[in-house]
């Protein structure tokens, strides 16, 4: 038979925070394709800024160059991350729309 | 200062005697090259391996390197510290590299996404290598609805898996450690890692390896090397030695493939938390909880979580305790009544049909009135953020929340995890708290700590927590987390894993004969010694 072993749950409790944007489709055996700035931020940063952990980050109009250099070098207690992880050509768009982008106001910050 | 010496005259030498790489190191220090590295060898391996994986993907200047550096553990004299990183695509640029490694004598240090915080993520754990970041190798597969089996690369994320599960619709979970995001499933079971599903001791659920060896062959670990490889997720063993342990917290190869058992999403999950106010309840906790664990009742990996671990995730140090001296349980017990927290906060889930979750329910209830314990569910815990984010881990949701805890003691962020291992005995946990704050107290850090259950095991697991940007402190961790390795292990109680700046310490508390046989196996897998010199103490 094919299918799942049970049927889908019936009382999930909420998941993490950072699901809400769909994700990104990767096909079997394929590389993950370059990623918007959405899902870059969907996918790391948002675990973070404005989930309480790091501070908010989205419309304060950050220096997008601040942002990159933030991102590779982790600033203070905040993880570096390679270029392995975060493409040059991501990054870039990232820290652009960061910049330019507004504030998500249900982001939260401590 | 930069000094040039010929091959032979640096064998056998410490690493004050080694060439510099030219790097600016961590705390001044400057990052030398591997024992026996000459700095034309250095180059000659550096150029070799772009014309590998091509020059965008290998980092060997100061500024290039630098992302790989970035480290919470403790590194006073920087001697953890990366001298480049090389990044392929495939296992056949994998293959390639290591052939580099051999010719030009550079140590590779291997990682997958290199995010496990607080053991050292990309540095490694002795001086002069080249980090073999295996990101970019981040294919998923396979995934066998049927068998609820995947198959996946080491840079595949946790996120990326459960991105596939939910973009097709198919009802698997993953299991998660705290840093699921951006951690990966081969990283993290490689090292012995766990998460809180029933899935969570990930060795166990992990099947089939393809391995680099350090001589450039592949091997298929399992029914992987069969004629027909169709059970490679399915049947763990094979036939003869069951060697894939040998590439779990080792350095005898680079795993580029491995496969993993998915657990089925369950008709109903219902995580709950129990409440206790004193220090001294973990005994009884401990004794509660061991039988209901063993018979699998409770089926998930149990964590009790103290107040001052869950108190760091959202708050800073600052706002419960202006003392230098360590925060007293007393402090930490008043801040916690304030966030709905005891002082420990024990979590586990129940998994299956209405009618299972009923029964184990009212078992589970009983043990827990009998001790005291205020057994509380997401009725009465709506909206407070502890139980949000423990139910969220033990569903395998996705969060780095206790990622806080590292800017408890200041912005710089420092967090060195040391993990002791004890039967799961109540009693074995008084003399393990009282010894904990007795050397943390002398080094002038908090305790921080949770208690996990496995199975019939119990890890006292202490997140010490300091701000790296004060040079001092740092050398105060370093010095602390020493004198806990060596003051449990007279006690008897080791670390199931440790960072990379503590490997050859612990590997000391597992003995000398075991120690020689490691040795003794690296050099006959490796006898250029060109993978992770130092991971686990084998050098």
């Amino acid at each position: 038979m094919r299918g799942p072993l049970f049927l889908a749950p019936l009382a999930l409790v909420a998941g993490g925070t950072a699901l809400a944007t769909a994700p990104i489709a990767q096909k079997l055996g394929e590389p993950l394709p370059p990623r918007t700035p959405e899902q870059v931020y969907s996918s790391t940063c948002a675990y973070c800024h404005g989930a309480n952990v790091g501070p908010v980050i989205r419309g304060r109009a950050l220096p997008a160059a601040m942002v990159e250099m933030t991102v590779r070098q982790g600033r203070n207690a905040m993880p570096a991350f390679r270029p392995s992880e975060i493409s040059p050509a991501e990054l870039h768009g990232l820290a652009q729309w960061i910049e330019a982008g507004p504030a998500d106001l249900k982001e939260k910050g401590q | 200062m930069t000094v040039t010496l010929d091959r032979r005259g640096l064998l056998g030498a410490g690493v004050a005697g080694a060439a510099s790489v030219g790097l600016s190191g961590v705390a001044g220090a400057k990052p030398v090259l591997a024992k026996g590295m000459r700095k034309a060898d250095f180059k000659g391996a550096i150029a070799a391996m772009r014309a590998v994986v091509g020059p965008e993907w290998v980092f060997a200047d100061e500024d290039a390197v630098r992302p790989w550096r970035k480290t919470y553990v403790p590194d006073p004299s920087g001697r953890h510290a990366p001298v480049g990183a090389v990044c392929p695509g495939t296992v056949e640029e994998v293959q390639a590299l290591v052939k580099i490694a051999n010719q030009f004598r550079q140590p590779l240090w291997p990682v997958s996404t290199g995010k496990n915080m607080g053991y050292g993520m990309t540095s490694t754990a002795a001086p002069g290598q080249v980090v073999l970041d295996l990101k970019r190798m981040n294919r998923i597969i396979s995934v066998d609805p049927e068998l609820c089996t995947a198959l996946v690369e080491p840079g595949v994320t946790y996120r990326q898996l459960k991105d596939y599960l939910v973009e097709h619709n198919l009802p698997l979970w993953i299991d998660v450690p705290t840093v699921g995001p951006v951690a990966s499933p081969v990283g993290n079971t490689l090292d012995r890692g766990v998460g809180y599903t029933p899935y969570g001791e990930h060795f166990m659920v992990q099947c089939g390896m393809e391995v680099v060896l350090p001589n450039g062959e592949i091997l298929r670990t399992g029914m992987g090397s069969t004629r027909n490889p169709s059970a490679w997720q399915a049947f763990k063993w094979g036939y003869g030695p069951y060697l894939d342990g040998l590439f779990t917290q080792s350095n005898f190869g680079v795993v580029t493939k491995m496969g993993m058992w998915l657990m089925p999403a369950p008709p109903v999950y219902k995580p709950f938390v129990v409440r206790h106010k004193r220090v001294e309840d973990v005994a009884k906790i401990v004794e509660a909880m061991r039988p209901l664990r063993i018979s699998n009742i409770i089926p998930n990996v149990v964590l009790m979580m103290s107040a001052g671990y869950q108190l760091a995730m959202f708050q800073r140090r600052g706002e419960i305790w202006d003392h230098p001296e360590p925060v007293t349980d007393e402090a930490l017990m008043a801040a916690g009544a304030k966030v709905g927290l005891g002082y420990w906060n024990t979590y586990f889930a129940l998994y299956g049909t209405p009618e299972m979750i009923a029964a184990n329910e009212a078992i589970v209830r009983a043990a827990f009135a009998a001790i005291d314990g205020e057994v509380l569910t997401e009725a009465e815990m709506q909206g407070n953020p502890y139980f949000h984010h423990h139910a969220t881990l033990m569903q395998g949701g996705l969060s780095l929340e206790e990622v806080g805890i590292v800017r408890w003691k200041g912005a710089g962020g420092g967090l060195a995890w040391f993990a002791p291992v004890a039967p799961a005995k109540g009693n074995e946990t008084t003399g393990q708290i009282a010894l904990a704050k007795q050397i943390l107290g002398r080094h002038g850090f908090d305790y921080t700590s949770a208690f996990a259950i496995g199975s019939r095991e119990l890890h006292h697991i202490i997140a010490l927590l300091y701000d790296k940007s004060d040079p001092e402190e740092e050398k105060r961790a370093d010095a602390c987390y020493r004198e806990l390795v060596a003051g449990f292990g007279e006690r008897g109680w080791a670390s199931y894993r440790t960072g990379v700046h503590a490997m050859d310490l612990v590997a000391q508390q597992y003995g000398a004969v075991n120690r020689a046989f490691n040795a003794t196996l690296k050099h006959a897998i490796d006898p250029n010694h060109i993978l992770a010199p130092g991971k686990s103490g084998i050098a």
